[in-house]
């Protein structure tokens, strides 16, 4: 494979979009449309407009906000974390990776802000100094939230665009038209030169050291929003190892989803190969294992624990009115993806995609049953309210939700390459080691 | 300008038109400043000489929301009035009130009260089309007049009618008297509620027409036949204080509450032990206990001969052949017999009462008769009844006489009716024809505050003021006179109904001028009370007399009691059981109408807090139901939800189902009070009236209606309207939240000791104040009048029937209500649950922006321009006591007038629960530190404590150990809900007594 022949396949994503790319886009951007209506609608009314029934004071927007920080999570992992362990075939589904990274980040942070019930004052979770002397309380787990979404946000975003610097480069010098400009400004007047890979290198292995436990801190964080509540179904010292295996699992997973049609559209065969597909799903074999033994822990505790209120929550989760989701998240996510054990079904691609959508699906619902199951199944019997139901505004709002990341996601797609072109040129060499810290050579 | 050109120009406009021009353009001008209404936003630039702003004025008056007058003190604010209260001195009702009470406020503010004066005028007379049109106040007096005025020359005014509600004193004696001297012959007191059964009893028993004084507090045994004296029956405030005492577990005093009654009513949960029986046979129990009772020679205070003639009257009666038809053992009946008297008591130590709906059918006046017989035996008349005190329901007509009115109206004998505060058309059955004779009276006048069904269909609506804006006063019993004042200006233009009839009469003629002296009520009032004084205390001034009961709020005195005796011969006549059959074929179902907590007879359903609390016992807001056994559900195939038809041969009506597994299953039982047609935004089009379906003839020997004694059919539609619950679940699964003591565990019962465990965080210091609260679940009855209490101190908005199905009731107070499923005996607790001011909140390390924190005085404060909204603190809240506000609070006009302004009104997007009523912790300080000492218990009574008729809720500081709360908090049946959690609530509750069974 040339270096040419790289630079023209990969490159080629950049070209005149066709039909179907605008079509999605439009697709995306009315989504987002619709969700913008509903939440301006939710903040004109009040936050009454969604279904909330005490004591299910959350519902679907902290669900989404799992999601979404659960989706980030395998892209910090394959880039940071397979970098670090060298395993090359990542190359290919990285810059994808971290991509859906920073943009489910952003998605996710939205969300805390819309579930408020005054919007507007959400800068009063901020430490900044006023003149009232009010500080924020470092106990809450919304803090911790804060401060975790912020530096897992700033880190992928510069771990993303730090990656992204030579490809630009490579970019400016074809592009014509009035990206040209962009790419100079971005691309920081890389020009190659030994000593500006040599800084690269030195920066990309610190910033992968220093994203590597990000990995593991902003979703532990996340799931201690739930488990320094005293709530039953909640209050669980697993949820910590239990969230993050769910995170990179959907993570995974959203992955795979977002890979086979681009692979198939921009005609990438060749850069992203049934293997990597392969090598992503023993990974999703690995966390979907993870995910269910904490599954069986949770239960496990419950009977172990004799306490009267954790049983009966759980006994609630898994035969009460959310009973059915309970069940579709059990089946998503540990039935399903055993079948992955199959090397015939693994590489099949569309059957693969077809999964990736159930454990998206899955992991959602988990998310859906442990926050609004526990919440209206709690200590005090005499408030347990009738079931929930989102109104249309929580789906329009989930709706744009997904409308703004798959916007981002294919403005992104058009305007930067998919893959790392350097990376990719460095592993068809015969040099053995590709990243020599030369800072310190 | 040149001077040539400005010459043209003055030319041109000459001198006239200029100043037409500029005198037209200067009232054009001063016209667009009428357009906008000047805003009056400083109102006290002078104010009023002892009006302090920030400062509250009590004015004492008298309760007029049901015929019991229970004293009433209430709070006004710069001119507004903002909250009442029980009067801690009147003797009815020692300072609490009921839900009903609470809520007068919202009679008084309702934004859908009658403005002004109103006319019908024919907008199409072809197809009879009218509509009410404002007029002016002279020109409504003026039709009033002459109508009365042409009536009378033609010598006609025996066709005038007047219906009045059961008012006492100087206002019913100026209309007894303002009747008398036009020549009314009709002067109805109509009471919905009338107690007929129980005077005609008490007529033919004792000579004494009256309803007597039952005394709560002492018997040993009560036992209430369908009696539903906490809610609706008589006084119900008082007997609930009373009953608390009676029933008080800190005292030595067991004492054991005993309720018949086909339904587990709110009264019937408070009872050691409810008895379903078959509709109507209360009557045999009594008369079987009288029986056993005689057979065993355990009767007390009477002669052998009389033992005797009594038993020949009840000799049929043994309680083997009552059982087949009460469904009541004959050992229960004799061990409750032997129970009630009991020699070695002494006599006087059981009280038996009988009433409500329940009790009200065929033979209403026979069981009341039959109760006086087994009080009589057990030597309880003129010990706890006593004939001491008149009621004053004792005046109202009977529903009879009502008949009879409505008869005179079928037949066209009347001319003019006039109305004042009374809604027949709603309160009597359908089939009495009343809407009928109502259309055939040329002319209907109306002395009314609000629209209601009546109201909306008369020609003349002369507006009058709610009783808070009105002077007055009111006997509630014989010697208790309570005194009524205007706590404010009228809101609307509204006239005292007393003025009205001065100024109309004082126009007749000279000589009704001179009968009438007095130009206004309350110079009449004052008269009358003129006339008082010199009867009762002649040798004090009047003037201090006057002020005195102003300030107290009226004037009581003790009594002596009347010895009465019984009359036995009229007993074998009157004891004779009437049994009507109907048709049960094709109606199988008993229909059991019964009066609402909330609503009284309806009057209450236009009131937001009555109804957004949802109902004591099936927890239900804003609708009416009908209440089935889930057995006859099963048999009918229908389901909660779903649409029932129930017809009577005198009507028919739609309404949901609600399974009640608490009621006999061959009755429908249906709250009264909803099913408005007319009565304003709030009452309208909930659910249906069941008195509309009731069989119009009256009980024969006291000629009151028949409540239960009509007999219907039922059919589902496949049709389904949700209820608005507020308690899904009705069992405590183990939790332990209403915890209960047997009276055998209680002997030698010492205080559990709180297990503090280990937390992460410091302990809280509270260096001055601790404050706490004991709540007694022995003594909640479940009332609700806390709820309402809390609702208008604290400003909690009212937000409708949709929102509260979906939990969002903004209540900082709740009564959960569990019915203990322990062994087969119903046990019914209620645990009124707010926030728990723990001193390790789980609620407040959750908060990101410290929105609520602990203050030094022990208080879980939340800070409303703090919150954001992130619900999390109401997630982490076991006791889940926190509410959110969803939507923009509405409180439409008049009713924002009563907001009180020292409770902020909370935004939308903001926590609030709550606060302990901070405002009154900061007064109490305040007030203690002007006089220079210590905080006393009286200083801080919170809203919910204060009206608790049965003093359930005790509020004080934990830090001074001679404060009541504090020595309550350390009751050996103190404990502290969900202690496990290591919440270290401030509030203990105390377990509930339960009676060992027998």
């Amino acid at each position: 494979m040339s270096f040419a022949k790289v630079n023209n396949d990969i490159l080629r994503t950049l070209g005149p979009a066709g039909r179907i790319y605008w079509a999605g886009l439009i697709l995306a951007l009315t989504m987002l449309g619709f969700g913008g209506y509903a939440f301006y609608h939710q903040v004109r009314f009040g936050l009454g407009v969604a279904g909330y029934n005490p004591p299910v004071m959350w519902a679907i927007y902290i669900t989404n906000f799992v999601f979404w920080v659960g989706i980030a999570h395998s892209g910090t992992l394959i880039s940071a974390v397979l970098f670090l362990f060298r395993a090359r075939w990542r190359t290919s589904v990285a810059r994808v990776a971290e991509a859906m990274t920073v943009f489910a980040v952003m998605t996710a942070g939205l969300f805390p802000i819309i579930h408020l019930g005054r919007p507007w004052y959400f800068y009063w979770l901020l430490p900044y100094p006023d003149q009232r002397d009010l500080w924020i309380n470092f106990r809450s787990p919304l803090i911790w939230d804060v401060f975790a979404l912020g530096t897992y946000l700033t880190v992928s975003v510069l771990f993303l665009y730090l990656g992204l610097i030579p490809d630009i480069a490579i970019a400016r010098d074809r592009v014509q038209d009035y990206r040209r400009k962009l790419y100079s400004i971005l691309a920081l007047g890389w020009q190659g030169t030994n000593q500006q890979w040599r800084h690269y290198n030195a920066l990309y292995g610190f910033l992968a050291a220093l994203a590597t436990p990000l990995v593991i801190s902003v979703h532990s964080v996340v799931s201690w929003d739930f488990a320094t509540t005293i709530l039953p179904g909640w209050h669980s010292t697993i949820f910590a190892p239990y969230f993050v295996a769910g995170a990179i699992f959907s993570g995974l997973a959203m992955v795979i989803t977002l890979l086979i049609p681009l692979r198939r559209f921009y005609h990438l065969e060749e850069y992203i190969t049934v293997r990597h597909f392969e090598n992503l799903a023993k990974l999703i074999i690995v966390t979907s294992l993870i995910v269910t033994y904490a599954y069986a822990t949770e239960y496990f505790m419950a009977w172990y624990s004799q306490n009267e209120f954790e049983r009966s929550t759980f006994l609630d989760r898994a035969a009460g009115q959310y009973a059915p989701f309970f069940w579709t998240t059990v089946v998503c996510n540990c039935i399903v993806p055993l079948a992955l054990f199959f090397k015939k079904i693994r590489t099949h691609l569309k059957t693969l995609f077809v999964i990736s959508l159930l454990i998206n699906v899955g992991m959602w619902l988990e998310r859906y049953v442990i926050i609004i199951s526990s919440l209206s199944h709690d200590f005090n019997p005499s408030v347990w309210p009738a079931m929930y139901q989102p109104t249309w505004v929580e789906v329009m709002i989930t709706a744009g939700s997904m409308g703004l990341f798959f916007f981002l996601f294919l403005i992104f797609v058009k305007n930067f390459p998919l893959i790392s072109m350097t990376e990719i040129k460095e592993n068809t060499t015969t040099v053995t080691s590709p990243i020599v810290m030369e800072g310190s050579s | 300008m040149s001077d040539a050109s400005s010459a043209r120009l003055v030319e041109a406009v000459g001198r006239r038109t200029f100043l037409k021009v500029l005198g037209s353009a200067g009232s054009a001008i001063g016209l667009t400043a009428c357009a906008v209404p000047p805003e009056r936003i400083i109102p006290y630039v002078i104010p009023p000489e002892n009006e302090v702003p920030g400062v509250a004025t009590r004015y004492a008056t008298v309760c007029r929301e049901c015929p019991s007058g229970c004293g009433m003190v209430v709070r006004t604010r710069e001119g507004r009035a903002v909250k009442v209260e029980g009067n801690p001195e009147h003797p009815v009702n020692r300072g609490s009130l009921c839900i009903r009470g609470q809520a007068s406020l919202q009679g008084l503010y309702n934004p859908d009260r009658i403005q002004e004066p109103q006319e019908r005028r024919v907008t199409n007379a072809a197809s009879d089309q009218s509509v009410l049109a404002p007029i002016t106040w002279n020109n409504a007096q003026e039709t009033l007049l002459n109508k009365i005025l042409s009536l009378k020359q033609q010598g006609r005014s025996d066709r005038i009618a007047l219906v009045t509600p059961s008012i006492t004193g100087s206002l019913d004696r100026l209309f007894d008297s303002w009747a008398k001297t036009i020549g009314i012959h009709h002067h109805l007191r109509y009471e919905p509620f009338a107690y007929e059964a129980i005077r005609t009893a008490n007529h033919l028993n004792f000579g004494q027409s009256v309803l007597p004084h039952y005394d709560f507090s002492k018997p040993r045994l009560l036992i209430s036949f369908g009696a539903d004296f906490l809610e609706t029956w008589i006084s119900n405030v008082g007997y609930a204080r009373d009953f608390a005492q009676m029933k008080n577990a800190r005292s030595n005093h067991q004492a054991k509450f005993v309720h018949i009654e086909p339904r587990l009513s709110m009264t019937a949960a408070n009872a050691d032990e409810w008895l379903s029986v078959e509709p109507e046979s209360e009557i045999l129990v009594a008369l079987a206990m009288t029986h056993t009772i005689l057979r065993k020679r355990i009767f007390q205070d009477i002669t052998s001969v009389t033992a005797d003639a009594i038993f020949e009257i009840v000799r049929e009666y043994s309680p083997e052949t009552v059982t087949n038809r009460t469904s009541i053992p004959a050992r229960k009946i004799e061990e409750l017999a032997t129970l009630f008297s009991d020699p070695s008591m002494g006599p006087g130590t059981s009280l038996a009462i009988g009433g409500g709906t329940a009790t009200s059918g065929n033979n209403a006046t026979a069981t009341q008769i039959a109760l006086n017989l087994l009080n009589y035996v057990s030597g309880n008349i003129g010990r706890t009844v006593t004939f001491d005190h008149k009621s004053n329901e004792t005046h109202a007509n009977t529903y009879k006489d009502t008949l009879n009115l409505v008869e005179a109206m079928q037949a066209r004998l009347i001319d003019l009716l006039i109305l004042h505060d009374v809604n027949p058309l709603f309160t009597l059955p359908e089939a009495t024809g009343f809407s009928a004779g109502l259309s055939k009276i040329p002319f209907v006048v109306s002395l009314s505050s609000f629209p209601d069904e009546t109201t909306a269909r008369s020609d003349l609506i002369l507006p009058v003021h709610t009783p808070l804006e009105s002077w007055g006063d009111h006997e509630s019993r014989g010697a208790i006179r309570g005194l009524m004042q205007p706590v404010m200006q009228s809101i609307f233009n509204t006239k005292h109904v007393g003025d009205i009839l001065l100024e109309v009469i004082r126009e007749l003629g000279e000589e009704e001028a001179a009968a009438f002296p007095s130009r206004t009520f309350d110079a009449y009032l004052k008269n009358e009370w003129r006339n008082l004084h010199e009867q009762l205390t002649p040798e004090s001034d009047f003037q201090t007399f006057w002020a005195d009961a102003l300030r107290r709020g009226g004037f009581w005195q003790k009594t002596q009691s009347q010895v009465v005796d019984l009359n036995l011969d009229s007993l074998p006549t009157s004891l004779a059981l009437v049994n009507e059959e109907e048709d049960t074929d094709n109606r199988p179902f008993v229909l059991m109408p019964y009066p609402s907590l909330h609503h009284y007879d309806g009057r209450g359903a236009n009131k937001p807090w009555l109804q957004e609390i949802a109902d004591p016992m099936m927890k239900v807001a804003w609708d009416s139901w009908a209440e089935l056994h889930p057995d006859t559900c099963k048999r009918l195939n229908a389901e909660e939800g779903q649409l029932l038809t129930i017809e009577s041969p005198h009507g028919r009506l739609d309404a949901s189902i609600l399974e009640n597994k608490h009621l006999r299953p061959g009755v429908i039982a249906i709250p009264i009070g909803q099913g408005h047609t007319r009565y304003g935004r709030y009452a309208e089009g909930r659910g249906a009236n069941p008195i509309s379906l009731l069989n119009p003839i009256p009980e024969v020997q006291s000629g009151g209606l028949r409540w239960l004694s009509t007999k219907v059919s039922a059919t589902p539609r496949p049709l389904w309207r949700k209820l608005s619950k507020t308690q899904e679940n009705n069992q405590q699964l183990g939790r332990n939240v209403a915890q209960a003591i047997s009276t055998t565990d209680l002997i030698g019962a010492v205080p559990e000791a709180h297990q503090e465990h280990l937390s992460m965080y410091a302990n809280h210091e509270h260096p001055v104040h601790r404050w706490g609260m004991t709540i007694d679940l022995n003594a909640c009855n479940g009332c609700n009048a806390c709820i309402a209490a809390c609702n208008a101190e604290n400003n909690v908005p009212v937000v409708g029937p949709n929102q509260v199905a979906l939990g969002r009731s903004m209540s900082w107070l709740r009564i959960e209500r569990y019915f203990d499923q322990s062994d087969s005996v119903t046990d019914t607790r209620f645990v009124p649950m707010l926030c728990q001011h723990c001193d390790h909140a789980p609620c407040e390390s959750v908060c990101p922006v410290y929105a609520t924190y602990h203050t030094p005085e022990g208080l879980n404060a939340q800070i409303y321009n703090r919150c954001v909204g992130t619900r999390y603190c109401s997630n982490n809240c076991p006791y889940k006591v926190r509410q959110f506000n969803w939507h923009e609070a509405e409180f439409p006009e008049p009713l924002n007038l009563q907001l009180n302004p020292d409770v902020t009104v909370r935004s939308k997007g903001v926590m609030e629960k709550c606060s302990f009523c901070v405002q009154r912790i900061q007064e109490g300080k305040g007030r203690a530190k002007d006089e220079g000492r210590q905080v006393r218990d009286e200083d801080v009574v919170p809203a919910c404590a204060q009206t608790c008729p049965a003093q359930a809720i005790v509020f004080g500081d934990l830090n001074d150990p001679h404060s009541q709360a504090s020595r309550l908090s350390k009751d050996p049946r103190g404990y502290r809900v969900f202690d496990e959690l290591n919440t270290r609530p401030a509030i203990t509750y105390l377990k509930k007594v339960t009676q060992k069974r027998t």
